[in-house]
């Protein structure tokens, strides 16, 4: 799994863009870090992980897996050993002393942002009558996948290569943004990360008021 | 007057791009199922991505110890494949000892 805000920060480390970082590292439509043929991570060499400096939360939580009901309680566990994992684990400290210890507390606030981004759009989409309108794709209106790849390093992408989502690409969303507000894209990725959450809220907001306003 | 109201309106577009970035976010996060980096969106939803996903992509089977998710890994990619391929394809889960079944524990299909 992988977060446009965990793409930004790996991009940076490579020194690409969001776009490029998508076409090359990304399977699953964007949503998943690509593999390599025996399984290991695309980013594993034989010195270590290439992106470690911005490594996405779920590395830096391993060997602890967390995970939410749904009154939003979180539980923490260890996975089993993996056989092929050199990692070393060790069992002093605690669940706390380890995330702190791994920079896992502003991973944990985007994900909670983006996840309230979400489930506003999970509402709005209860408000639409979504099945039939996503069954019967109009010629004339291109599946939002189509959209984000075309005009792009998307451009020529196999369909299942190209994000579920222009939203998943962060460098192109902010140009877009920033262009229409006429303000300059940040620079610092934390700066960019608030920026993109905002235009997602933006965006969300005129959904929303465009919805209030046929209803 | 009437090009203004239909500006208004909730497009075939904005409706694909909402579904598609909810899709997008539901996998990103893990948000759909208990997943180690998931957030605050879990089983609840479940149903509603039911509705939202035309077409799923990745099947997945996991041990469980009571609720505890020990381990996950996805179908073998010919299984997938194969319910894929048609919505009417299936796969059957059975067990077997010494060559003979003695539990069949379901049938699995592409559509819902």
């Amino acid at each position: 799994m992988a977060g446009p805000h965990e793409i930004l920060g790996m991009s940076r480390v490579l020194g690409i863009g969001t776009t490029e970082f998508l076409a090359l590292y990304t399977d699953n439509q964007g949503t998943t870090l690509r593999s390599e043929a025996d399984g290991r991570c695309v980013f594993l060499t034989s010195s270590g992980c290439r992106v470690h400096p911005r490594r996405p939360l779920v590395c830096r939580l391993y060997p602890l897996g967390r995970s939410n009901n749904e009154r939003g309680e979180e539980r923490f566990a260890v996975f089993p050993a993996q056989p092929d994992c050199a990692a070393e684990v060790g069992h002093d400290g605690t669940v706390e002393t380890f995330l702190e210890s791994q920079g896992v507390g502003p991973y944990l606030g985007w994900s909670r942002r983006y996840g309230e981004l979400y489930r506003r759009m999970i509402g709005l989409l209860e408000q639409l009558d979504i099945q039939g309108k996503i069954d019967a794709p109009a010629a004339d209106a291109p599946a939002e996948a189509a959209q984000a790849g075309s005009g792009s390093a998307g451009s020529g992408q196999e369909p299942d290569r190209a994000p579920l989502s222009s939203w998943q690409n962060i460098d192109a969303s902010l140009d877009e943004y920033c262009a229409a507000k006429g303000i300059a894209v940040p620079a610092e990725i934390d700066e960019a990360i608030a920026l993109h959450l905002r235009a997602i809220e933006d965006w969300l907001d005129d959904l929303e008021s465009r919805l209030t306003l046929t209803a | 007057m009437g090009k203004q109201e239909d500006r208004k309106t909730v497009t075939r577009r904005d409706v694909l791009k909402l579904a598609g970035t909810a899709a997008a976010f539901c996998t990103s996060f893990g948000f759909l199922h208990g997943s180690q980096t998931g957030g605050v969106v879990q089983d609840k939803h479940i149903g509603e991505w039911k509705q939202l996903q035309a077409r799923w992509q990745q099947a997945e089977i996991k041990w469980y110890k009571g609720s505890e998710l020990l381990y996950s890994a996805p179908f073998p990619s010919k299984v997938l494949k194969h319910l894929q391929s048609d919505e009417a394809a299936t796969v059957e889960i059975k067990l077997f000892r010494a060559g003979q079944m003695f539990k069949n524990l379901g049938t699995i299909q592409q559509k819902f």
